[in-house]
């Protein structure tokens, strides 16, 4: 009987030293487990990205190479760009700024998440509003796109451009455009994706085809020549919304058309310029 | 009746301090006082009339516990103190669950997060989960084993016939316990193995409309939801254990009534003499058992805790998808086996069988009614028992993915070098010898053992899974010859091995890493099958296997335990 209490009291005392030696070590871990679980969520969120969200955002999440979900072919990007500055830096980011958000930058994007963006081509993706996504999915997402802003992204200056009122006074800074470049750079800022190409109407699903551009974009709007025209709705796509869709009336104001155009060709503002020489035909 | 103050007028303070507490004391252990717990602490005999007697007729704890045993079943021979082990686990389940319980929500909402919330904010969550779930296993075990040797040494024969059918539904109510408990982490290892679970249940031998009511109530709706969880929780935490605590108090009584069986060999055959123990052949439960209780109290703690935090960690996967069903869903280990009659018969077949193979155990001592406990005239019976166990072992072998339902090759090798769930080698190499480019299986990286260990294992794995037809472009692994199979269409199946398992003959595959983000990687694993009669023609290329990996995932540390990895 001493033997087993001896046994037993050893057992009893390394038991409790065990505990003590989890407990010592139990704040390191939990810091461990909670930067594991953030780990997680952001592997989780890549996942349902590339399935989700990769089609209309670019597969950088840069609005740039977006491929055709069933057929894989390379289309022009519908969506923003979400690796990206303006949405991402900052306490209150631009685009936060912009869309008047009073919370934080997580509660931002998953708001924008979980409920869609109403009048554009963001569906809602919660479940609570009819989309396919649960909650959980959604912060993983989140999570995923937060990771995005790194201090790499966010030491970048963003660079801004003081757009010009008119076509006139844009064009005397960038006279030339280059239509070749523009027919890129329509896919690029994924202006086809929802426009479509110049040749084919049927290829316009979103947005209002603009290969009739060279005859019909001068009478749109009285007193604005097509480059004005032009030029001003892609900068302020809300001033002048037409009445056909293809899907039927447009919707706005605000327009469906992304109002950011201004800020992501600042860097480049010739681009426009060959934008408009594309479409133009000129 | 003299008060305190009496008393230490009549005796000073020093004295009526010490009777006071050899008072308290005695009514504490309900009839024991100071001297008589240290005279049985220090192993002497009691005085009389014993006062280790009185503990048992008078207070609540030990009325039910037998003041004393018989010598020949105190030793470890032969009980193994398997049925003290099980109760012992019961109340370790009661204990660590109840402190589980405070962090837990049965909602699909939060349920899953509340696991991580255990993990990462709880001071020794972890640990509380890794005790409860490494208990709940162990005490299948223990149970189980304490069946098997009630079974080999006869101990269910008469008069114990009851207490054997009450052991099985307790047997029963024991693996329900654990598996009910399955689902409330809400990852997709519960969310599948519960599904199975009830789509073979559906499966019963009853009319449809009957099944499909089962199926509803288990469910809590047309598929397992939130009403499910909640039903699956109450049955955990509620009526699974209390009708364990009915029945485990129903057992003991008639452990108690009848005795615990000597040893087969310490009586005569036909007799049974558990009840009549000679003076001199008494253990007492206080202080001998007592003692022996206690030690094997703080034995099995500490090997709960220790296990708990070195040797073993509950799985918790990502959470549970009715959408996307993992490629291999398989049932926990104790219940494998059913899994493994399945793939053999109709459900129906086997869902029918297994309650009529409980009944079948439960009614077993009433017709077995062999006299002898002993050994040498049981042969017939620990025979078929043996036989019973190792039909058990091959089956619960069935029940794994081995058997019968391995998918296409590739997948075979993916889901083992990056599997959908939980940790691998590759997923534990540390983040900083993953570099971006493309991984050749069995390539040494000089400066990057984890890799190259990973590397050398996607090797076995692709190995496993392939077949040469003799293609010389093979340079860094050597896989067994094919065998081709042709089927009624005039296709070529490519096979290996005795089971004839599908091959990818002479493949190429690669690792491809990509860094997507600051600290993420994409992990794809690509394949490329030639057409073996013309290695120009590319027959089947497949690259949709992608995992990411974060530097923060700390998957290292889930593979640094024995069970993973």
């Amino acid at each position: 009987m001493q033997v087993k209490i001896i046994i037993g009291t050893i057992s009893f005392m390394l038991a409790m030293m065990v505990l003590g030696y989890a407990a010592i070590r139990e704040t390191a871990r939990l810091e461990r487990f909670t930067a594991a679980r953030s780990g997680r969520q952001i592997e989780a969120g890549a996942h349902l990205y590339n399935q989700n969200c990769a089609t209309c955002h670019g597969v950088y999440a840069k609005a740039e190479e977006c491929y055709d979900a069933s057929t894989g072919e390379p289309i022009g990007c519908i969506g923003l760009p979400l690796n990206y500055a303006p949405l991402l830096c900052g306490d209150v980011s631009l685009r936060m700024e912009a869309m008047n958000w009073e919370g934080t930058k997580e509660s931002f994007i998953n708001a924008t998440l979980t409920s869609g963006r109403y009048g554009t081509q963001m569906p809602t993706w919660s479940q609570q509003f009819g989309g396919p996504l649960r909650d959980d999915q959604i912060a993983d997402l989140t999570q995923f796109i937060l990771n995005y802003g790194t201090e790499e992204l966010c030491s970048a200056p963003i660079i801004t451009y003081d757009w010009p009122d008119t076509y006139a006074a844009f064009s005397e800074q960038f006279p030339d455009g280059d239509a070749a470049a523009g027919q890129e750079l329509f896919v690029t800022y994924g202006c086809s994706g929802c426009h479509g190409n110049l040749e084919d109407e049927a290829s316009a699903t979103v947005g209002p085809w603009v290969g009739n551009f060279p005859e019909v974009s001068g009478t749109r709007v009285e007193g604005l020549t097509a480059e004005e025209y032009v030029y001003n709705s892609v900068l302020h796509p809300s001033d002048y919304i037409v009445e056909e869709c293809p899907t039927g009336p447009c919707a706005g104001p605000p327009s469906a058309m992304p109002d950011n155009f201004p800020l992501r060709m600042a860097e480049n503002p010739q681009d426009l310029q060959d934008i408009i020489t594309y479409v133009l035909g000129e | 009746m003299t008060t305190f103050v009496d008393q230490v007028r009549e005796l000073g303070i020093k004295q009526a301090v010490i009777a006071k507490s050899d008072e308290v004391v005695e009514r504490i252990t309900a009839g024991m006082n100071v001297s008589d717990v240290r005279a049985a602490l220090r192993g002497d005999e009691p005085r009389r009339p014993n006062p280790r007697l009185r503990p048992h007729a008078d207070s609540f704890w030990l009325h039910i516990r037998p003041s004393f045993y018989h010598t020949e079943v105190t030793n470890i021979y032969p009980t193994f103190r398997m049925g003290w082990m099980s109760t012992f686990m019961f109340v370790w389940e009661t204990i660590t669950g109840i402190i589980l319980m405070v962090f837990y929500t049965p909602s699909p909402l939060i349920a899953y997060g509340n696991m991580w919330n255990i993990l990462t904010n709880v001071p020794l969550g972890q640990l509380f989960r890794n005790m409860h779930r490494l208990g709940a296993e162990v005490m299948v075990i223990v149970v189980a084993l304490h069946m098997l040797r009630t079974f080999v040494t006869g101990s269910y024969k008469k008069p114990r016939q009851f207490t054997w059918a009450t052991g099985m539904i307790l047997l029963v109510l024991t693996l329900m316990l654990s598996f009910s408990g399955y689902l409330l982490p809400w990852d997709q290892l519960a969310y599948w193995a519960l599904t199975v679970f009830l789509s073979a249940a559906e499966a019963a031998p009853a009319p449809p409309v009957v099944n499909q009511n089962i199926l509803l109530i288990a469910q809590g709706g047309p598929s397992l939801g939130a009403n499910g969880l909640l039903r699956w929780y109450l049955l955990h935490v509620l009526l699974m254990p209390l009708l364990l605590g009915i029945f485990f108090f129903v057992h003991y009584y008639k452990v108690v009534l009848h005795g615990l069986s000597l040893p087969p060999g310490r009586e005569e055959i036909g007799e049974d003499t558990a009840k009549r123990v000679p003076r001199d052949e008494r253990s007492y439960f206080i202080p001998d058992l007592m003692t022996s209780e206690l030690m094997w109290t703080a034995l099995l703690s500490l090997f709960l805790i220790a296990g708990s935090l070195w040797l073993w960690d509950a799985p918790l996967e990502t959470h549970a998808d009715p959408v996307v069903t993992p490629l291999h869903v398989v049932a926990p280990w104790y219940l494998s086996w059913s899994q493994g009659w399945l793939k053999l018969a109709d459900k129906t077949i086997i869902v029918g069988f297994i309650p009529a193979l409980l009944v079948a155990f439960i009614v077993m001592p009433y017709f077995e009614v062999g006299k002898s406990r002993r050994y040498a005239d049981r042969r017939i019976g620990l025979s078929v028992s043996m036989l019973f166990i190792a039909f058990m072992l091959v089956s619960n072998w069935m029940g794994t993915p081995e058997f019968r339902v391995e998918s296409s090759p590739d997948r075979e090798v993916s889901i083992k070098v990056l599997p959908e769930e939980g940790p691998s080698q590759l997923m534990a190499v540390p983040f900083e010898e993953l570099q971006p480019g493309s991984y050749l299986p069995g390539q040494t990286i000089p400066g990057a053992p984890h890799l190259t260990l990973a590397l050398e294992h996607y090797k076995d794995v692709l190995e496993d899974h392939s077949c040469t037809l003799g293609n010389p472009a093979l340079a860094n692994f050597h896989p067994a010859a094919c065998k081709v199979e042709t089927n009624e269409s005039g296709e070529n199946r490519y096979v290996v091995g005795i089971n004839n398992k599908e091959a990818m003959p002479d493949p190429y595959s690669e690792l491809r890493v990509e860094q997507i983000q600051d600290g993420l990687l994409k992990l794809t694993l690509y394949y490329e099958v030639a057409n073996p009669d013309n290695l120009n023609e590319i027959l089947n290329t497949s690259d949709d296997w992608v995992k990411y990996k974060h530097i923060d995932s700390n998957y290292a540390e889930e593979c640094r335990f024995a069970n993973k990895c």
